[in-house]
């Protein structure tokens, strides 16, 4: 049997190559759709109008494994305990939230015509009835701030508060 | 419901716009001091890339929606049909840009754990280096000083055992695995009486019995040690020696004997004494009931002559029964001067001390038996000290003394002739008196017994065996001692001849001044 200190270091070098194969077969999966995809991009060819909005799509797909993956390496790192890194990890998950909402809220927006909004382009613009629920969704998703600025005023706590604990380190 | 309000979502979206740009920019800042804090720290350094993303996404998608919003509801939604795409692909390429650092980041970290790992390592080297070369340096810098203590120390230490072998009483000594002598120390050479070289000698040479020398080695080879041991020596002069050893052997790193050291202590004086102390006490014994039986003897023997000296006068002078009754008185006298010897040994007999002359009263018996002596070809030598101290004793007692040793030693010398030696002299509080005979010397084996009552190598009838015990108790009466020594060394020559010297010590007169 290993010394402890070994086997944890062992274990968290395991976890982690465990990791990062699961997040190769991510992108590597995020790559195939791209490919599956009759509008994508292909190089130097021609590209359809969608193409922006599949990227964009994508990206915030992208970002949410990101976080999602650093929410979950930090939180098993033995090095990275610390209350900040606990706002930080709580930032994570409020922003792969918000990359969701994003996302689902760009999905929504196909599905409305022009003719579901009145008075387009003004202060006073209306979700024309009846409510169904992509429009209730498209409407929350339109709300997208209210998990976007929490999630960084977290980010903004972590950093405070690990900047602190470096100043006082630093002191000692 | 009919229609749900979009001015809700439009407000959360102006100010949420805002305050996301304000938030991402704030906490840039503190990333930014976290690098400043540390700036080697790649944790920090990712997290700063990290939020300066997250600032920049944040900047660029606040901004486009606060401009769509305000070109769109004043009017210019055109103009915002243009740069629409624009807003859009920023946003897109700098969540692209956060997600890539994020991913990148196990691998930096992972980079900078190995890198800090060996940093780490490193500084411990270098501080263990820096140790090292300080203790190094110091260590030089004092090696001069250490060596000259330590060779002082050393100096002195060794002195010291030097001393203490060197002045040891006792025998010191170092030998090889084969037991030759490779250091002895004085008081060794003097007692032992060895002669240079040593290294071919060996201790056990030294021993009388063979028994001995096969314990000594078998000891010291089995078990590596002998504790002490008693045996008998001889030296170079053949005297023998008493010497107790304890002896040790020494061993190499790998267990193999390469030598030997030990400490003999001499116990001949000890057992010298030791003896006598033996020998006095039985004296003491054999005195006591010596002095009972000579009480109790003495009475009937008076009985006995007086009834023989009445009885002689009933018969005629010359008439057998006369004659008879004379040899009975004659033997009843000797029984009764052997009775009368017997309580002189045991120190019963009255004496009268005064202070007197030894020089005088051993002329006085010279006077009387010096032509005997001379009639058998004995030369007596006197050897007087002319300021001999005076002694306390019985005059009587001390000429019968003298009278007794001249007539064994004359009866040592024999018919063939020889000489008598007479010294007297005096050291610290004694007068000694010697008389040494030529003589055929007394073995061994017999010394001890000599002071013995009856004790005798004269042919029956012609000693009672009492004349030296009779020496004996006069001598102790009188607070002395005597010795005996044979064979004797000849004053003239210096070499050993046979023959016999007894030493009398007396106790030195003191006068107290209230004498007249």
């Amino acid at each position: 049997m290993l010394p402890e200190r070994h086997s944890t270091c062992f274990y968290m070098e395991e976890r982690e190559r465990i990791m990062n194969r699961i997040f190769a077969k991510y992108f590597t999966f995020m790559l195939l759709v791209l490919q599956a995809m009759p509008e994508s991009a292909w190089a130097l060819q021609p590209h359809s109008a969608p193409e922006g909005l599949y990227v964009h799509q994508m990206s915030h797909l992208l970002f949410t494994g990101a976080l999602v993956y650093l929410y979950m390496h930090t939180r098993r790192t033995p090095e990275l305990q610390s209350k900040g890194w606990k706002y930080l990890q709580t930032f994570c998950i409020l922003f792969s939230g918000w990359n969701l909402l994003a996302l689902i809220g760009h999905e929504a927006i196909k599905f409305l015509t022009p003719e579901d909004f009145i008075h387009a382009a003004t202060w006073n613009e209306q979700i024309a009835g009846p409510i169904t629920p992509v429009k209730m969704v498209y409407f929350i998703t339109k709300m997208d701030h209210l998990i976007y600025v929490p999630a960084l005023l977290f980010l903004v706590i972590a950093l405070r508060v690990l900047s602190r604990e470096a100043l006082k380190g630093k002191e000692k | 419901m009919t229609a749900l309000p979009l001015f809700p979502a439009h407000i959360v979206d102006m100010i949420g716009s805002g305050l996301a740009i304000f938030l991402s920019f704030l906490a840039l800042v503190y990333s930014r001091r976290l690098v400043r804090l540390q700036p080697n720290n790649f944790i920090w350094g990712f997290l700063f890339y990290f939020c300066a993303a997250m600032a920049v996404f944040s900047l660029s998608r606040g901004v486009g929606h606060i401009v769509r919003i305000l070109l769109v509801f004043g009017g210019y939604g055109e103009t915002w049909r243009h740069l629409s795409p624009l807003s859009g692909g920023f946003n897109t390429m700098l969540l692209i840009s956060a997600a890539a650092v994020t991913i990148y980041y196990h691998k930096g970290l992972a980079a900078y754990k190995a890198i800090r790992t060996e940093a780490e390592k490193l500084t411990d080297a270098n501080v263990k280096l820096s140790a090292s070369a300080l203790q190094l340096k110091q260590l030089n810098f004092h090696l001069e000083e250490m060596v000259e203590e330590r060779t002082r120390n050393l100096s002195k230490s060794e002195r010291k055992f030097r001393q203490f072998f060197e002045n040891s009483k006792d025998v010191i000594y170092f030998s090889d695995h084969e037991g030759r002598l490779t250091s002895i120390n004085s008081s060794g050479w003097r007692l032992l009486d060895i002669e240079e070289p040593i290294e071919s000698f060996r201790l056990s040479d030294l021993f009388i019995k063979e028994s001995d020398r096969k314990r000594y080695q078998e000891e010291l080879l089995l078990k590596g040690y002998i504790s002490d041991f008693e045996v008998e020596c001889q030296g170079r002069n053949g005297a023998t020696k008493h010497i107790l050893i304890s002896a040790n052997s020494v061993y190499d790193e790998d267990g193999i004997m390469i030598g030997r050291e030990g400490i003999g202590k001499d116990l001949t004086r000890l057992k010298t004494i030791t003896e006598q102390l033996i020998n006095r006490e039985k004296m003491a014994s054999v005195g006591e009931m010596a002095a009972g039986v000579a009480h109790e003897i003495n009475t009937p023997l008076g009985i006995i002559l007086g009834y023989t000296q009445l009885m002689m006068e009933d018969f005629a002078e010359g008439s057998e029964e006369h004659a008879n009754l004379e040899v009975m008185e004659r033997q009843t006298k000797a029984c009764r001067r052997i009775v009368a010897d017997l309580l002189k040994f045991s120190r019963q007999s009255e004496s009268v001390k005064a202070a007197l002359d030894l020089n005088q009263v051993v002329d006085e018996v010279l006077a009387v038996t010096e032509h005997s002596l001379n009639i058998q070809q004995i030369e007596v030598v006197r050897q007087f000290s002319p300021a001999l101290p005076q002694v306390v004793g019985d005059a009587e007692k001390l000429r019968q003394v003298m009278i007794n040793l001249i007539n064994n030693a004359q009866y040592a010398i024999g018919e063939q002739g020889g000489k008598i030696i007479i010294n007297t002299d005096s050291t610290e509080g004694f007068v000694h008196i010697s008389v040494l005979d030529t003589g055929t010397g007394i073995p061994d084996e017999i010394k001890p017994k000599i002071f013995d009552p009856f004790f005798t190598t004269k042919e029956v009838g012609k000693g009672t065996g009492l004349g030296l015990s009779v020496i004996y108790g006069i001598i102790q009466e009188h607070g002395g001692s005597i010795v005996v020594e044979s064979p004797v060394m000849d004053p003239e020559s210096g070499q050993e001849m046979s023959g016999t010297v007894f030493t009398i010590l007396l106790p030195i007169y003191e006068s107290t001044g209230n004498d007249e």
